[in-house]
């Protein structure tokens, strides 16, 4: 009984790390209703950045995150500019084959920057696991759950109650409406990637401080973990890309215990593929939002 | 000299990887599992040479069978859903295929070595093609034969009124449907066509190479087979084929001494490629000015 409370706070930790990545996903989801394959690689240009601040001018841990989210934001725009803002509607596909192939342009950028294969990342806290009766908990996991909350709820409170939300949303609901009331969706679309951009350089430093190691596979990994877990949860609703991200983790440990090392991904993937094909719209999405990703 | 008939063995196998999307995208399915069919042609078929001595023919043909009853299995509770949905959720199936055969292991003694599958390690020793006497040349014509015979049959489809068909289902879903077209028949029938092209392909693959494990058969391969008809366009199977040229020929081989530079040139030039084309390098409108042209130097000739 204890090892299956402890592993499914475990799961809930390591959850929250799939739950920040997916809140960056599904900011650019709900905006442009294309697949970004770009998203992870775009978080480990950043990472790329503060391990090489990090590493060659000794930054301290603040100077790092903001060189993450700073990163992040400018490849994101990047990615943004290149595949999707030229590709008219109608040609998704083009968009997904473009982000693919920036990819792997973002995957051997970081290769040449820094060739070996796992450097250090600075840890976010170091110190003994609290001890809660037999339980235990990792400090760093505590301020990593702490930062997806408070992430999940800024994302929330901006999209529904500032006016940059209020443009988002119409731009969701309908593009070419909100163009003729006279938002600049162009414009618009723009600034919503550097958020979600941003949003994933948060995600990605809290991850990678916990890993204390960056590795070039990172940007594969972003973007799978973050897309499953976008996906469980529900397509456009902040609260359910956190729900899916904190599922994923807990499916993912108990597996890992109950079957061993080798199962706990195939298992993430037949969670994932059953929702999909049982409930479409995930935990929390509207059928509206199913509905208007039908067409790639 | 070798290289050059090793790389026209790589664009002959990926052409029928290629194709096998093409024939799923006819119908408006974007499919990131023809991977994972790639991956199940080529370990049956590597099991059935090297473990069980069976002639290539027999082998490629039954991988062909089981690749496309495991397509036609992933088309029915896949085809639930639609657009994005069903990209995540082929790349979801696609990856599920890929760990298993990280775990797949069935090996047999075979002298003093065993033989088989082995998990993450792979599978080695498929030497059908050394064993058997085919040189390098033989695969090469074997290969292309294989794709002329699948190109041949899905142009004669293409031109017939199943072909017809799958276009209306992609251009538009709720008119093919009111028009009595069994939709998701043709889907199904569409993604199984494309299991066997790949199950084929594969099976060819495992051969050629030698020796086959998970890692060749990952999110990147399935990318790679969407991207060539996508790139290519889809108004006729040549689009796949000269995508395929384009991507192993040119961006890979030709820009290989540009060392580790080369993929920040193979990502921006794939983008220019879709911002100049984006509905491919043969599309419609292209094809017609392309006959046009035909026509006219004709008209000019005879008169």
């Amino acid at each position: 009984m204890i090892d299956f409370i402890q592993n499914t706070i475990d799961g809930v930790m390591i959850g929250s790390s799939y739950g920040l990545l997916a809140l960056g996903f599904t900011v650019i989801f709900g905006v442009m209703r294309r697949l970004n394959l770009s998203y992870g690689p775009t978080v480990m240009i950043g990472a790329y950045f503060g391990t090489v601040l990090y590493l060659d001018f000794g930054a301290g841990l603040l100077a790092v995150a903001a060189a993450v989210v700073a990163g992040a934001v400018i490849s994101g725009v990047y990615v943004e500019r290149l595949c999707f803002a030229p590709m008219k509607a109608g040609a998704g596909i083009a968009s997904m084959v473009s982000s693919f192939a920036i990819w792997m342009q973002l995957e051997q950028a970081a290769v040449l920057v820094l060739p070996r294969h796992t450097y250090p990342f600075p840890p976010l806290a170091t110190g003994p696991a609290l001890e809660i009766g037999p339980l235990l908990v990792r400090p760093d996991h505590l301020i990593m759950l702490g930062g997806a909350l408070l992430l999940a709820a800024v994302v929330q409170l901006a999209l529904y109650h500032t006016r940059f939300g209020l443009g988002l949303r119409a731009v969701i609901a309908n593009p070419i409406a909100a163009n003729l009331v006279g938002v600049d969706v162009g414009r618009l679309v723009m600034l919503a990637f550097a958020a979600a951009s941003a949003i994933g350089g948060v995600a990605g430093f809290l991850v990678l401080a916990v890993d204390q190691q960056v590795t070039p596979m990172f940007g594969m990994w972003a973007t799978l973990k973050g897309l499953i877990a976008m996906m469980i949860g529900g397509l456009g609703s902040i609260p359910g890309a956190l729900l899916g991200g904190l599922l994923l983790g807990v499916v993912e440990v108990h597996s890992h215990w109950l079957f061993g090392p080798q199962v706990r991904d195939l298992f993430a993937y037949f969670v994932l593929f059953a929702f999909l094909v049982a409930r479409p719209g995930g935990l929390l999405g509207r059928t509206a939002d199913v509905e208007l990703s039908h067409r790639v | 000299m070798d290289f050059y008939l090793g790389l026209a063995q790589v664009i002959g196998v990926h052409t029928l990887l290629g194709l096998s999307a093409y024939c799923v995208l006819l119908t408006g399915q974007v499919s990131l599992a023809q991977a994972a069919f790639f991956a199940v042609g080529a370990y049956v078929a590597a099991i059935l040479t090297v473990i069980f001595k069976w002639h290539l023919f027999a082998a490629l043909g039954v991988s062909a069978v089981v690749s496309g009853l495991t397509a036609c299995a992933v088309g029915f509770p896949a085809l639930r859903v639609k657009g994005l949905m069903l990209v995540v959720a082929t790349l979801a199936f696609g990856e599920a295929v890929r760990l298993f055969f990280f775990n797949f292991t069935y090996q047999i003694q075979a002298g003093e070595l065993k033989i088989g599958p082995h998990g993450a390690e792979g599978f080695r020793q498929i030497r059908y093609f050394p064993e058997h006497g085919w040189s390098t040349f033989d695969v090469l014509m074997f290969i292309w034969l294989m794709v002329a015979i699948v190109m041949a049959c899905l142009w004669w489809l293409d031109q017939s009124r199943a072909g017809a068909v799958m276009r209306a289902v992609g251009e538009d879903e709720v008119a093919a449907h009111s028009s009595g077209i069994n939709v998701t028949a043709v889907k199904v029938l569409a993604m199984t066509i494309g299991g066997v092209i790949a199950g084929i392909g594969g099976g060819i693959f495992a051969h050629y190479t030698t020796h086959i494990e998970h890692v060749q058969f990952g999110v990147i391969l399935a990318t790679f087979a969407i991207a060539y008809p996508i790139l290519g366009g889809l108004s006729n199977v040549f689009g796949t084929l000269l995508a395929v040229i384009f991507i192993q020929g040119f961006l890979i081989e030709g820009l290989r001494f540009l060392g580790d530079w080369r993929n920040l040139l193979f990502g921006a030039l794939i983008v220019l490629a879709m911002n100049l084309r984006p509905r491919g390098f043969l599309d419609a409108g292209g094809v017609a000015s392309l006959k046009r042209m035909l026509f006219a130097g004709k008209e000019s000739s005879g008169a």
